[in-house]
This record gives structure tokens, sequence and C-alpha cells, in this order.
């Protein structure tokens, strides 16, 4: 064999080496597992991991944005400093109002319209859309009509002075803003609860009714034995995805704040979330916001883990 | 039995209008309002004295660049889904259809990050793109959100659904498994594709955490921030503020209103499955 032959003989089964190396890495599961998922474990790590562990080492240290190289270790002084602060205990307080105001009223609401346009109906495409656009639609714009119809002396202000309320700018009053904010989320949340009962309602057995049908039950007694039973997962899907969006409420809040401090008026709208980010981003007390966004996640975690316990306990 | 059911009737028309009446007045009164002087605000104003000077304003004064705002929400959004409709479904389907080594681990971490909120990570993310100097830059405001953990589960349970046959006979054809992934599987996806890129679409497009907390120079605000900062400079001035809010609306209701079907099933189906 010459030289030239063993050498084109050498490149061929390099070439088919080189082949064979690239359809193993094209088709091996291992190779391919690890290359699909590496942009997302690069993104990860960079994007989550890494702040999700500073989150954490940041709460033990006194750092300020304007001086991140002079963090200093101070132990648990962040966490005792926002356990002292009376501040915080009202912003818990409120973030627990607007859930336990909005939960059930969205969820009440929202069962009510999945019911009605899932009858035979005309015209019921179009109140499902209406009752579905404020999900979509930015929260900023949403708060900037209610911001403008809740002024004092508007039709809306005065309609709900026939029922006791005071004729006041809802936002700005420290009695009202609170409600303000339920009153958004409401309209927003209605929406995605209507849709998601609906696609349950559609799965309710139809011999059940008419079983229900056959012995007499009235529309009332089918809707409380057959149909509220057999949604109980939805609700339960429903409420706690609800009160976890109500804990992280923040885009109506800071719309309400205008200038001002977040949390306008005067704290009244103040919750978990707004309180982290008055102090982590807008002081730059990256420490001490830090500490406060633990806790946050601490109170989201501490809700979950009894939600679960309580459908595990009800079956 | 005929009376009663048309009184049943009648009384769900009664509470659909109710409630519709309820839900549909803001938009009612955010339309009419934009056509209005200031002075005919929440009066009754005849056709005769509406007017587009509300809309005019946004596009030829300085101070509030209603198309530069709009053209860097659509490039923000375009960016995002295109990370998204590449990045998820490739660790989707490894989920799926590949078994490897580390495969639970990466499962887990898809599963966990799910379910953290992103404020939980807000600080730390600010004070990197800070450091890297990424505030006010597209850069900023796109990298760190090219996937969603969420969307990668939701991917995984689409190609859970596709036949393993599938890869098998495109592998015999002589295709790889990347080949077969991209060739094959991935056009099968589209109505699962479709699904994410439209929850993927009005996400990024009406945030307002984000965006506001990564820029400062309005140069480079989105229109949800934008139409903020011009609330609050022009408060009083509530004819020019709905028309900004009519604006910064539209593009999203356009898109709904093509994509209503799927919008609303994938928003179920996220909801009953994810």
């Amino acid at each position: 064999m010459s030289n030239g032959t063993k050498a084109a003989a050498e490149l061929r089964r390099d070439n088919k080496g080189g082949q064979s190396l690239f359809r193993k890495m094209f088709d091996s599961d291992m190779s391919v597992g690890w290359l699909f998922s590496l942009p997302f474990l690069i993104l990860w790590a960079w994007w989550f991991f890494y702040p999700f562990l500073q989150s954490f080492i940041r709460s033990f240290q006194d750092a300020n944005f304007a001086a991140l190289d002079e963090a200093k270790f101070i132990g648990f002084q962040n966490y005792v400093r926002i356990l002292q602060d009376p501040e915080f205990y009202r912003a818990v307080l409120h973030s627990l109002e607007i859930v336990l105001i909005a939960v059930p009223v969205q969820t009440l609401i929202g069962l009510l319209m999945a019911i009605l346009v899932n009858q035979k109906i005309k015209g019921k495409g179009i109140f499902r859309t209406v009752f579905f656009i404020p999900y979509i639609t930015s929260q900023i714009a949403i708060t900037t009509v209610f911001m403008m119809l809740f002024k004092q002396g508007t039709f809306v202000t005065e309609f709900f002075g026939l029922f006791g309320f005071g004729n006041v700018t809802w936002f700005a009053d420290t009695n009202y803003a609170l409600m303000f904010v339920a009153i958004l989320f409401i309209f927003q949340q209605c929406g995605f609860t209507m849709i998601v009962y609906l696609s349950g309602l559609q799965e309710v057995p139809k011999d059940l009714y008419e079983a229900g049908q056959i012995d007499g039950a009235s529309k009332w007694a089918q809707f409380r034995y057959i149909t509220v039973p057999f949604l109980k997962p939805i609700t339960f899907f429903i409420v706690s995805v609800a009160t976890i969006l109500g804990f992280q409420i923040f885009d109506q809040i800071a719309a309400i704040s205008r200038y001002g401090a977040l949390g306008s008026p005067a704290g009244a709208t103040n919750t978990v979330v707004t309180y982290f980010y008055q102090h982590g981003i807008r002081y730059m007390n990256i420490g001490y916001g830090s500490a406060a966004v633990v806790l946050f996640f601490l109170i989201i975690m501490i809700i979950t883990y009894l939600q679960k316990k309580l459908l595990d306990e009800k079956g | 039995m005929k009376t009663r059911k048309a009184i049943a009737q009648f009384g769900n028309y009664t509470l659909l209008i109710i409630l519709g009446a309820l839900f549909a007045l803001p938009f009612i009164y955010t339309l009419y309002t934009s056509l209005i002087t200031m002075q005919d605000v929440n009066k009754l104003a005849g056709v005769s004295n509406w007017t587009f000077d509300n809309y005019k304003m946004f596009f030829t004064n300085d101070a509030y660049n209603v198309p530069k705002w709009l053209m860097n929400t659509v490039i923000m959004t375009a960016v995002v889904i295109l990370g998204n409709l590449i990045i998820n479904p490739m660790v989707g389907f490894a989920l799926a259809k590949l078994d490897f080594k580390g495969k639970k681990l990466i499962y887990w971490i898809v599963v966990g990050t799910m379910m953290v909120p992103y404020h939980m990570i807000l600080i730390p993310v600010y004070v990197n793109v800070a450091e890297l100097g990424w505030l006010n830059s597209f850069t900023g405001l796109t990298v760190p959100f090219l996937y969603q953990a969420l969307y990668i589960f939701m991917m995984r349970q689409f190609f859970i659904s596709i036949p393993t046959e599938f890869i098998e006979a495109a592998r015999l054809d002589g295709l790889t498994k990347v080949g077969a992934f991209w060739r094959i599987v991935y056009p099968l996806a589209r109505s699962s594709l479709i699904t994410m890129s439209i929850l993927a679409f009005s996400g990024t497009w009406n945030s307002y955490l984000i965006p506001v907390t990564l820029t400062s120079d309005p140069s480079m605000y989105v229109l949800v921030v934008g139409l903020n900062s011009v609330k609050d400079m022009f408060f009083e001035n509530t004819p020019l503020i709905m028309a900004g809010v009519v604006l910064a609306t539209l593009p999203i209701l356009i898109f709904f209103f093509i994509f209503q079907r799927q919008y609303i099933e994938g928003v179920s189906s996220a909801g009953v499955k994810g």
C-alpha cells in the first residue's frame, strides 16, 4: 500500500469516526439530554439559583447598594430589626386582609359567572369575553381607570355613597385604600376563576343531574349536592392560586402611590411586598430588604403547607 | 313548568346583564373619556364635541414618547418569546422523552423554580443587572427571562403525550434524536407552542414590576411603565390619561381577539393541569 492510499484510508476512517462521534453526540440520550438542558441550566444558575442564594446570604449582611464591597455579616440583626418594626406587622396584616376579602369574593363571583355562562343562553360568548378581558389587561391600566372612577364626586363614589360609603377619593383615604386594592384584585381575577370553573363544569357527568331530576331534586339541591362536591378540587386550586397571587400584589399598589412612598396613603396599603421593595430597591438597603424577602417567602411557604395539609385531611 | 323555566331564564339574564355592565363599565368609560375634553369629564358630551386631540398629544410630545415605548415593548416581548420558544421545548423534550443521568435533578429544579415567586430573587437580580451595566438596556430586560420554568413543565406534559414511535421512525430514516426533535416533534407541538407564546406574550407585555425596577431612563420605558409615569405627571387631565390607557391596552386586546379560543383553552389547561 502506498503512502497516499494509506493516508486516504486514514482520512476516511477519521471522517467516519467524526461522523459517528457526531451521531453519538446528537443521538445518545445522555448527551442530547444535557445538550438540550444546557441553555436553560446556564440561565437558571445565573439568573435564578445564584440570586436565590444571594437573597439568603445578603439577609445576614449589612449591605447597601452604594457600597456593596463593604458589606459585612451581622448575623440575625436584620431579622431582629424587622420583627421589631410595627410597620412590618401592619404590612403582614394588610396582605392578609386583601387575601381574606378578595379571595372568597372572587371565587364566588367567578363561580356565578361560570354557571351563568354555562347555560344555554344567547350571547354568552360576549359575556364570557367581557368577564375575561380584565385578566389579560395591564393592571396598571385598570388601576389608572379605577383611580379616575373612584375620585370624590364621581358617579361611582356617589353610587357607593347610597350604601353608606363615604363620598371620598378611595385610594387617597386611609380607610378605603386597602378595600380599593382588594376591589382591583377581584376585578382582575374573576375572569380566570370563571374560565377554570367553566372547564370543571363541563366535566360534571350529565347522568348525575338526570339521576337527580328523577329523584325529584330541586335545582338548588342539584347544585348543592352534585355540582359543588364535584368542583371541590377545582375550588381548592382556585383558592390556592388566588391566595398566592393576592400575597404578591404589587402593580396596583405601586400605581396608587404615585410620587409618595409605596403603600400610600400613610402606609395604609403597605404589604409584605411593598415593604421589601421599599427597603431593598427604593432605599437600596440590600441586606434589610433581603431579610424581608426571606420572611415573605416563609409566609408563602407556610400558607402553601397549610393548604396542602387541609386538602390531605379533607381527602 | 314552562313559566318556571322562563322565570329562571329571566333571572339568568338579569344577573348576566348586571355583572356584564359592571365589568364593561370601566372600559366604556375609558373609551368615552379618551374622546372628550377636560370640561366634559363625568358629563355626557354629544358626539359633535368628541375629539382625537388627547391621542394626538401622545405622538407629538417628546416628554412622553409613545411610539418609542411601543417599540421598546415590542422588542422586549419578541425577544423573550423567541427565547422561550427555543429553550423551554428543548428541556421539556429532554425531560419527557430522553433517559439520562441527572434528569431527576433537572426535573426537580424545574418544579422547584416554578413554585418560587419572582419577588424572592428580585433584589439580587437588580444588583446583578446593575453590576453588569445592564440597567436601562434590552439585555437586562430580556436575558434573565428567556426561559420560564412553568412553560418547561407545560411542554414536558405535552411531549409525554406524543408516542415515542414517532422518534423511532424518524431515527430509522437516518435522523438523530436532535434531528427528530427539531424536524418531527417540534412541529407536532404547534398548538402547545402557540399556547405558551400567548401566555408569555400577555405576561411580558403587561409586566410592570420588572421593567420599572430595571429601567429609570424614560427613553427605555415600556408602555406600561410609561403609562404610569404619564398618569402621575398629568393626574388631573383625565381624558389624556384615558387616551394613554387605550393606547397601552389596545395591542393586547387586538391580540386577544385574534387568539381568543387558544387563549382561553391555554388558561384553562394551564390552570387545570398545571
